[in-house]
Formats: structure tokens, sequence, C-alpha cells
């Protein structure tokens, strides 16, 4: 994993025309070996007539074959035995088919090196204490999501003075504790040491709105931040417009627009996303992304919405090279914060929007459905 | 918003309207009811205004398929002779009229009275557009005053409507409260119930239950719950029936209480099953993709099901799923038993012969309605009492499973009935005298 380690150990996580060949290098390393270790992924490479060595130039990543991340859903595809993969993460459970995605020692090293690079530009990454609240789950061996390994990792970016959840596990199951959550707030609104949120936008919504018809506004410490990640699913009718999102996080925590920071990341995509100060989610040199036709898959010229293709060689452990998450977006070039690289703009969720329905236990069933049609 | 009174308020004034809703409603049962004649011919005014475009915008913002048919459907169940048509078929055609009981001689005589309930509150359910709205009318001609808790997905289109049929007819104004109260506000929902004499919901089976949970144990509900329909088959089944059947799941998506879940076949025999799947997939298939999506999100929700269907197809050892296809399927159980298919194209196909019906069917007894029946037809009668037996509350050709019938009842019951009560009074000399 030669290319891989180079990749990953350089520098600036956003100089994609510096690091092109060294990319399609590792995509190549990356396709190779999960080609031979991961019966079912040759399989469906064989039977597209694709083969590791045609990747030369970026120009051939589009050939590689793409796998939707609902073929995860329905079958386990890994390339190395289980004892090989210390870390396995089921998809955040929208659908009643959880995905199961194995990590190896080596995918997570290049990970945590990823996660340090695009915090630190991000200015993320402090030794200076914070308290910590999560808007998400406390962490318990018999969750495995994704969802909450990462919101649970966000708070070693700085030493923990404390950490509160929202969703707490509780009897058995995790209840929704904002009490506990505005408690906490309140309570290190007056301490010295900074306040980090992270976790599922929409909780922090519902938790700000609450604290505002309680007439409760705290100004919190310098140095605060508000992290959100792990999407608005659940909540897609009460999705809010981000300068709305904004200001209320100003009039009830005091945080300045620039405090808020948002993530986009898939457990089938491990790539961390980090909007900038612009709040556009700039693709690192770890990964490429693709817009393709709807209909017919062919990719899109920036600036068409489509599927979106998420390439990266960082995952060794499931055939994750080339996925497509039930995302609609598109890719834009020339964000005023000067990062050169394009940004992808999620546009929603494949599927018809509003299924509306009478027949008996129909509503129950298709929220579960993660790819209705 | 909230609308009371024919004003516009807003969303928080909620706590304070309903502290004094008691008094005005009380006001206004003071009054006679309206007549429904008076309901009718604004009712029938705003079904011109809806032929005319007047709400045009409004249903191309519902971004549904078939907008234009769900308008013309509006038109003709809003015109006055189908409303006459509805409240003489429903209520009989002198039911607003008093009478008096002939009894047999010696047994005294008494008046009936046909009145309205009171106060309806109607807990609306988001899963069809002006649903809402449809329901209040329904409580208008019965003359009763309705307070209207909006569901969370409506877009505005209910208000609209009812904005428009108090600006006909403003007599109205006090007959109609509307309420965009979360579901969640159990406090304010309790309230407005226990203003009721009947509350009438519509929704799945949460809805149902939570009202049960907090209504008063008098006071009554009308409770239209969520069913499951089926599709019948027995003998000889011509290409155009199965085209029907095949239309009838597409177009509807099966997303109504009315579309078909399961195609049961009259026979024990899995080898006919399956030869019937064989002939109608196709069938099934065509009409799937005359009604195929255009919206790029359920274009691209389509080839990433075909995608990961084909992968998992080449995983499988090549092999293709027997009638199944990105955009439909057939799914073929051993069982008999009634239940939801996973929908939006994909239908259950069980064995299930006449014998067993009422067996089978009166497991789900407390869902059953519209049973599509195709047979020969010296068979139909016999068949239609069947099922009928076993509890269904509709029997229609394949073709109409989901039409709207002319006067045809409500999961079994003509609603308007239920929105009214009987009344009997004493004759006394005084009445008596009065009435020669």
């Amino acid at each position: 994993m030669r290319f891989r380690s180079k990749l990953f150990g350089r520098s600036d996580p956003y100089d994609i025309a510096g690091t092109e060949e060294l990319f399609v290098s590792a995509v190549r390393e990356n396709c190779s070996y999960v080609y031979q270790h991961c019966p079912e992924y040759k399989t469906i490479l064989d039977a597209e007539g694709f083969s590791p060595d045609r990747l030369r130039s970026a120009e051939d990543l589009a050939e590689l074959p793409v796998l939707p991340t609902a073929l995860f859903k329905r079958r386990r595809l890994l390339s190395m035995p289980r004892r090989r993969l210390p870390v396995v993460v089921t998809s955040s459970g929208t659908s009643g088919h959880a995905s199961q995605i194995g990590f190896s020692f080596g995918d997570l090293w290049a990970g945590l090196k990823m996660v340090l690079r695009v915090c630190r530009k991000r200015r993320l990454l402090s030794l200076r204490p914070c308290h910590y609240v999560v808007f998400g789950y406390q962490p318990n061996r018999k969750n495995r999501t994704g969802a909450s390994k990462t919101a649970f990792g966000v708070t070693l970016f700085t030493p923990a003075l404390s950490r509160t959840y929202a969703l707490r596990w509780k009897d058995g199951k995790y209840v929704l504790d904002l009490k506990a959550v505005q408690a906490a707030i309140v309570k290190h609104a007056k301490s010295r040491f900074p306040l980090r949120f992270m976790g599922f936008p929409a909780y922090a919504w519902f938790l700000m709105k609450q604290m505002d018809a309680q007439d409760l506004h705290v100004r919190l410490p310098k140095g605060s931040k508000l992290m959100l990640g792990g999407g608005w699913k659940q909540f897609y009718t009460e999705e809010v417009d981000k300068p709305v999102f904004y200001s209320l996080a100003k009039k009830v925590f005091g945080l300045d627009e620039s405090d808020i920071i948002e993530f986009y990341g898939a457990v089938e995509h491990p790539i961390l996303y980090c909007d900038c100060e612009q709040h556009h989610f700039h693709i690192p040199i770890y990964s490429r992304v693709l817009i393709r036709d709807a209909e017919t898959l062919q990719p899109l010229p920036h600036g068409m919405p489509g599927l979106v293709n998420l390439i990266s060689p960082m995952v060794r452990g499931t055939p994750l090279l080339s996925v497509m998450p039930d995302d609609l977006g598109v890719l834009h070039d020339n964000c005023p914060c000067g990062l050169n690289s394009p940004y992808l703009e999620i546009l929603g969720r494949v599927g018809l929007q509003d299924v509306k329905t009478c027949a008996a236990g129909a509503a129950e069933l298709l929220e579960q459905t993660e790819v209705s049609l | 918003m909230i609308l009371a009174n024919g004003m516009r308020y807003d969303s928080a004034m909620q706590d304070s309207i309903l502290d004094s809703l008691s008094t005005r409603l009380n006001q206004t049962l003071e009054k006679p009811a309206p007549s429904a004649d008076i309901v009718i011919a604004a009712i029938d005014k705003l079904g011109q205004q809806v032929a005319a475009g007047a709400f045009d915008e409004q249903i191309a913002g519902l971004q549904i398929d078939g907008a234009e048919k769900y308008k013309d459907l509006a038109i003709r169940l809003l015109r006055r002779d189908y409303l006459e048509f509805k409240v003489r078929t429903e209520l009989g055609s002198d039911f607003s009229t008093d009478m008096v009981t002939n009894p047999p001689p010696g047994l005294a005589q008494l008046r009936v009275l046909t009145r309205p309930l009171g106060v309806l509150l109607h807990i609306a359910a988001g899963n069809a557009d002006g649903l809402p709205a449809f329901s209040v009318a329904e409580g208008l001609v019965t003359g009763n005053v309705n307070l209207l808790k909006l569901p969370q997905a409506d877009n505005g289109l209910s208000l609209a409507i009812i904005e428009a049929l108090l600006e006909i007819e403003p007599s109205l104004a006090e007959y109609i409260y509307v309420f965009d109260t979360p579901s969640s506000d159990l406090a304010a929902i309790k309230r407005m119930a226990d203003l009721s004499d009947g509350i009438v919901v519509w929704g799945g089976e949460t809805a149902v239950a939570a009202v049960r949970r907090f209504a008063h144990p008098g006071t009554k509900l009308i409770e239209w719950g969520h069913r499951l329909s089926f599709a019948y088959l027995s003998g000889d089944v011509s290409h155009r029936e199965l085209a029907d059947l095949a239309d009838h799941i597409t177009t509807t998506r099966q997303l109504l209480c009315s579309s078909c879940q399961v195609v049961y076949l009259d026979t024990s025999d899995m080898d006919q099953v399956r030869s019937f799947c064989d002939r109608f997939f196709p069938v099934l298939e065509a009409s799937a993709k005359q009604q195929q999506p255009k919206t790029m999100g359920a274009v691209a929700a389509l080839t990433l099901r075909s995608r990961t269907d084909r992968l998992e197809a080449l995983l499988d050892g090549g092999k293709a799923k027997r009638w199944q296809s990105p955009l439909c399927a057939l799914i073929v159980k051993e069982d008999s038993a009634l239940e939801l298919s996973p929908m939006l194209g994909n239908v259950l196909v069980k064995p299930l012969p006449r014998e067993r019906l009422l067996q089978v069917l009166r497991e789900k007894k407390q869902y059953l309605q519209t049973a599509g029946l195709c047979c020969p037809p010296e068979e139909r009668e016999a068949l239609t009492q069947r099922l009928i037996r076993a509890g269904v509350t509709r029997v229609t050709t394949l073709r109409n499973m989901s039409a709207s019938l002319p006067g045809e009842a409500h999961d079994g019951e003509y609603p308007l009935r239920r929105y009214l009560r009987t009344v009997n009074v004493e004759l006394t000399t005084q009445t008596d005298d009065r009435l020669q």
C-alpha cells in the first residue's frame, strides 16, 4: 500500500492538482488488491470487462465499475477475514437492512491521518480542553453505527473535560434527552473552557428552537464550536435554510457563523468532507467525486446535477473504491474561500418525495425503505 | 396559521383562541344549523371556480402525477347534482323533514328529528391532498360546526379551499375553525376534543389509537382507518383484464386503501400460480413503463435499483430473478395471508381456493376493503356473496378497484349518517296541536 500511504501522508489535504498521478496509482493499487482478495468484486469487474491495470490516468477513474451503497445492504462484501478487520461498522440504519463495512488497521491509520490533516486545516485541533455536547448516541457496545463512532471520535480533537449525550442509553434503548443537554449548556456557558457540539443538525435545530421558545439565550465561551454531521435524515420535513439556522445559533448560543462547521461523509465512503468558511464541501486529495447522469450513469460536467459517485482508495477491508449513495448532487468550482478543489453540493435523496398512502401499515413500511420508487 | 370566524390568525394565538372557543361555539349552536341547500350551493360555486382554474397553481404545486385527473375528479365531486345525489343516497330524500311515527293502534306517536351531532373535530391525515377540506365539507353538509386539525404535511391547499368557500358563503364562517396544531401538541388537541361531540379521525393505526387514548369515552368516534385490498381471479382471465389489473397496480402504485396488495388465484396448485406470473409479468412491466416516473429523483432511484439488481444477479451466478424488473415485480408466496405488499409495483401473488376464502380473510377482518373480482359471469354473484360474507366492503371489477363510484359508502358506512343524530320528541298536546 505504498501509494495510499504516500497519498494520505501528504501535508496539504486540498492539493488536488499536485496529487493527480499519486491518486490514480493509489486507486490502481487498491483495485488490484481488492480484485485479488474479494471474490465478489472480481466477479463484478470480470463481468463488466474491467481490469485494474486499465487505470492509468484520471480519465480512467470514470471507467471503474460503480457499486451502489444499497448493494452493501444486500450483501456482505469483504476482502479480508474478519479477524483482520478490527472495526466493522454498520450504516446508521434508516433502512430495514444495515450494511456492514469492515476496516483494517491500515484503513484506520490512513483515516486517522486524513482526519488530523483536514481538521488542522480547519483549525479544529487544539490542546485547550473543551466540554462536549454530542447530539447523537451515547457509545454503547450494542451500537455499532458509524454515526455514533464519528460523534465520539470528534470529542478526541481536544482534551475532553466532559461529554453530554442527547441520545442516552436507558433501560435497553436510546432516549432523546434534550433537557439534560440544555442543563449542561447553561452550566458550561459559565465555564472558562469552550464548549463544542457535535452531531445531527436536526437535534441542534430542535434544541435551539426549544431554548429560544423559553427565552433561554446564552453566550458560550470564546472558541466554542457547533460541529454538524450525520445529515438531516428523519427530519427532512423540518429541514431549514442554513442562514436561518446560523442566525438562531447566534441568538441562542452567541456563536458566529464561522464557529459552525459541517461535515459530510458516509460509512460506505469514510472520507471526511469538512466545510470551508463558505460552508462548501471541498473534495480533499483522498477522494474524487463524479456526478453521473441519473438515467445513463454517464459522467457529467461540473454544474450539472446527477447521482453522486464517490471514489477513494482509502479502504482495503471492503470494496469501497467507487461507490454511489442514494444522494443527488452537483459539483461546483471557484469557491471564494481560496481552495482550488471543486466542492460538492448535496441536493437531496433519490426517490419520490412525499409518498402518500392509506394502505394499512404502508406509511410505517415506507419510512424504513431507503430507496423508494 | 389558524382560521377562526373567517379570519386568519398566527399560530401563536392558538391558546387564546381555544380559551374563547367554548363561548363562541355555544353562540353558534344556539342558532339553527345551516341548511344542506345553502352549503351545497356554496360548494357547487366552489367547484365552478376549480373548473375555471382558480386553484391550478396550488394543484400544480402538489407535484403529483395525473394532477389533471385529480382536478377533474374534484370538479365532479363538487357539483350540485352529485352532492344532492350523495345526500339523497346516504340520508334519504327527506332527512331534513321532521316526521311523526305511525305505530300500531294504541301506541303513542313520537316526533323524529334528524339533527347534526353538534361540533365535529376533524383530525385529518396528510395522505390525500385536499382531504381535510373534503372532510369539513361532509361535516358542513350535515350542519355541524367543524374544528379542523390540519395534517403536518398540508401544503396550504386545504386552507385555500376553505377560504374560497367562505368568500362564497360568509354565513358559514362560524361553522369552520382550522388549526395547524402539530400532532405533538396533545394538550391543545385534547382541548379541541373536549369541545366536540364527535371526532372524525383519518389515518393509520397510530393516529386512531392516539385519539382513542385521549378522547372522552362518551365522545363519538368516527374512524376512517387504513385498509387493505386485493384482487381475486378465478377461471380464465383475458389479456384485457390482466391489462386492467396491471394499470390499476401501476397507476395507484399500490398506495391506496383500495389498491391491490395481493393477487389471489382460485387454486391451490402452485404451478398454476407460476404460470399465471409468466403471463402477467410482461403485461405488468409494459404498464409500469407507461407510468414510469419522470422526475430526476425517481429516475435516479430506478437507475440505482436497476444497477444494484444487476450486480446482485451477477453475484448469484448471473441468474436474474424471475418476474422482477427495476420497475415492478411479482412476488410469489405459497401461503394465502392477506398482507401489505412492498407496494410501488411490487405485488404479491398467492393461491387461495374459494373454499378457504372466508377463513383466510377473517384473519384480517379489521382491514378488509376492496375485492377486485374477475371470474366467469355465471359465478360472479356467488363469489361476490362469498366475499361479502368474509367481510369485504367493496366488490368491483379489476379496472375500477380504486375508482370513485358515485353513491358508494366509505369502508362499509355512509359517512353523512354518522355525522347526524336522531332525536325523539314526545308529542305533547301543544306540539300535537301545532302539527295538526
